[in-house]
């Protein structure tokens, strides 16, 4: 998926591209760096100079991506994210690897677990959690035309794909499982998209459908189109790799207590704490039910208690 | 322009900061007092603002100082003079720190310190990549260099060359609770720009005519640094070096007393 973001910019992007990093990204823009050594500058550990320079590039008309991990992307240099990228509302893409806890067990530091409710604070800001391949795809080439600031959210690679086709428009809410009668809809984000097309599987093998939507583009959301989806189930599991309040789940809370949709709601992601457990990727899932068999589980008793 | 005609706009540009200033009811008269005589210099005698399209860059990084800039660029008739009347009032055209979307001639939102030097930096070498010869100046004050992120846009900016680039530093010795020295020393401030790569020019920074020196020195290639000595409070006699005069608003007797002085 990061290599499939990356390439789609080098390849069609213009003269005015440059790509900063900050000292991440080791052998991702090789080739980019051969062939035009002046639209890519490592800017070293220094994530506040980064972000700023990014803005100043920008404001010299150049369409600017800046990579790095999520941490160093959006939190060391918050404020320089904010009044510099997006109070001037330039063209910057920041792009961030590492979504969830991606680099599990690398610990707290390099997890993203809050970085869309940080975002969200971000007015002028697009939000973008690309789910595989297609989506990413379609996701650099939506950046390569934004006129203001964007953010994607990127695991890093070797995910599932989801899609079978080309995705048309990453902004609105993509329907990738639609059984005619559907009794659930689950909606997810980003990477976590493996373990919930497997929850709709065993779901299904139990006899219940789920329709499975996935939001590449957080913000903004595109409520009306996903409550018109959204009709005829009477429950919504929102489903991700960051923590429920300040992510998707939050996001639809609201929703529903400002529209009053038939369904119930239940959120599924991320603990809100802090996390010491020691695993790898699919263990913090494991640990957090967030993987296949936990969610159908899961599911299937929330569905049962409504009953 | 001759430097007559520079110290002529520093002793307007005071004039409308103290009007500003006693209109509004706002701080930060003796920030902006400080770099009057930079901003002048800089807009009549440095700066090349023709075609527009192609000027040069100014960023008041400093910005609490905006007073400054605003009536440096009201007198150069790039932003409208009208508005310096509603500075920093209620559904006023001007904020206390900058907008780039509020008026003409505001390069870079500013108001946090310790942004504008690295923006700058970005801006510089977004021209060099353009292959156009438009050059950037940033202003910055003694007490920004506290922040870690001038350090390291210090760091970084020697090995990008950026011969495109001057800082000035607004030297007035007196930050928002006292002497830099006595809060977080920066000292010696010329061997550590010159250890990081930069060309270092110290000034004074009410010399009209020393600051045009520096400011239009031909570059050696490496990022510039111009150390400008100056006196918070400048031009108003009984607000030079007086911390109060951070954050104290102009009342008539003040307003009264500063324009006699600057007339």
């Amino acid at each position: 998926m990061r290599n499939t973001f990356i390439d789609a910019v080098i390849a069609r992007g213009g003269n005015d591209l440059m790509i900063v990093s900050g000292d991440a990204g080791l052998g991702v823009f090789d080739e980019f760096r051969r062939e035009v050594p002046d639209s890519f500058l490592n800017l070293g550990v220094a994530e506040q100079n980064m972000a700023s320079f990014a803005a100043g590039l920008a404001l010299t008309g150049h369409k600017v991506y800046v990579y790095n991990i999520i941490p160093f992307l959006l939190y060391r240099c918050y404020e320089q994210v904010r009044n510099d990228i997006c109070y001037q509302k330039l063209p910057v893409v920041m792009v961030g690897v590492g979504s969830g806890v991606t680099y599990a067990p690398a610990g707290m530091s390099h997890y993203a677990v809050e970085d869309l409710g940080l975002a969200a604070t971000l007015p002028n800001l697009t939000v973008l959690s690309p789910c595989d391949a297609r989506e990413a795809q379609t996701a650099a080439d939506f950046t390569l035309t934004a006129p203001g600031p964007v953010y994607v959210r990127l695991a890093k690679r070797g995910e599932r794909a989801i899609h079978g086709t080309p995705v048309p428009d990453i902004l609105q809410p993509l329907v990738v499982s639609a059984p005619d009668a559907a009794d659930c809809a689950i909606l997810f984000h980003g990477s976590i998209a493996d373990d919930v097309m497997d929850a709709g599987k065993l779901l299904k093998e139990r006899g219940i459908s789920a329709r499975v939507i996935s939001l590449p583009c957080l913000q903004p959301l595109q409520e009306d189109v996903l409550l018109d989806m959204l009709q005829g189930v009477r429950m919504v599991v929102t489903v991700e790799e960051h923590y429920a309040e300040t992510g998707l789940g939050g996001s639809v809370a609201r929703l529903a207590a400002n529209r009053r949709p038939a369904w119930k709601l239940r959120e599924r992601g991320i603990p809100n704490r802090f996390l010491h457990e020691i695993h790898d990727a699919g263990g913090m899932r494991r640990c957090f039910g967030l993987n296949a068999a936990a969610l159908a589980r899961d599911i299937e008793g929330w569905l049962n208690d409504g009953r | 322009m001759n430097t007559t005609g520079i110290s002529d706009t520093a002793r307007r540009i005071r004039r409308e900061i103290i009007e500003m200033a006693y209109r509004s009811g706002g701080p930060h008269v003796g920030s902006a007092l400080s770099c009057a005589d930079i901003m002048a210099t800089l807009y009549d005698g440095v700066l090349r603002l023709e075609p527009w399209e192609q000027r040069d860059i100014f960023i008041l990084s400093k910005a609490h100082a905006a007073m400054s800039l605003y009536a440096a660029l009201a007198i150069k008739g790039i932003l409208d003079a009208k508005s310096l009347e509603s500075y920093c009032r209620d559904r006023g055209a001007l904020p206390a720190h900058l907008d780039r979307f509020s008026a003409p001639g505001i390069e870079c939102s500013a108001g946090s310190l310790g942004h504008g030097l690295n923006i700058g930096l970005g801006m510089a070498y977004g021209f060099n990549r353009q292959r156009c010869d438009r050059r950037v100046f940033i202003l910055i004050g003694d007490g920004e260099s506290q922040e870690g992120s001038v350090w390291e846009g210090a760091l970084f900016a020697p090995r990008l060359g950026l011969g495109n680039v001057t800082v000035i530093m607004d030297y007035n010795n007196l930050q928002g609770y006292g002497r830099p020295r006595e809060i977080c020393g920066f000292e010696p401030v010329q061997a550590k720009w010159e250890a990081f790569g930069w060309q270092v020019v110290l000034t004074d920074g009410h010399d009209c005519q020393a600051l045009l020196r520096a400011l239009t020195a031909a570059s050696d290639g490496r990022p510039r640094i111009v150390i400008a000595n100056t006196v918070k409070g400048k031009g108003v006699s009984f607000m030079e070096d007086q911390l109060i005069w951070h954050y104290y608003t102009v009342t008539t007797e003040h307003h009264d007393r500063a324009l006699r002085e600057l007339a």
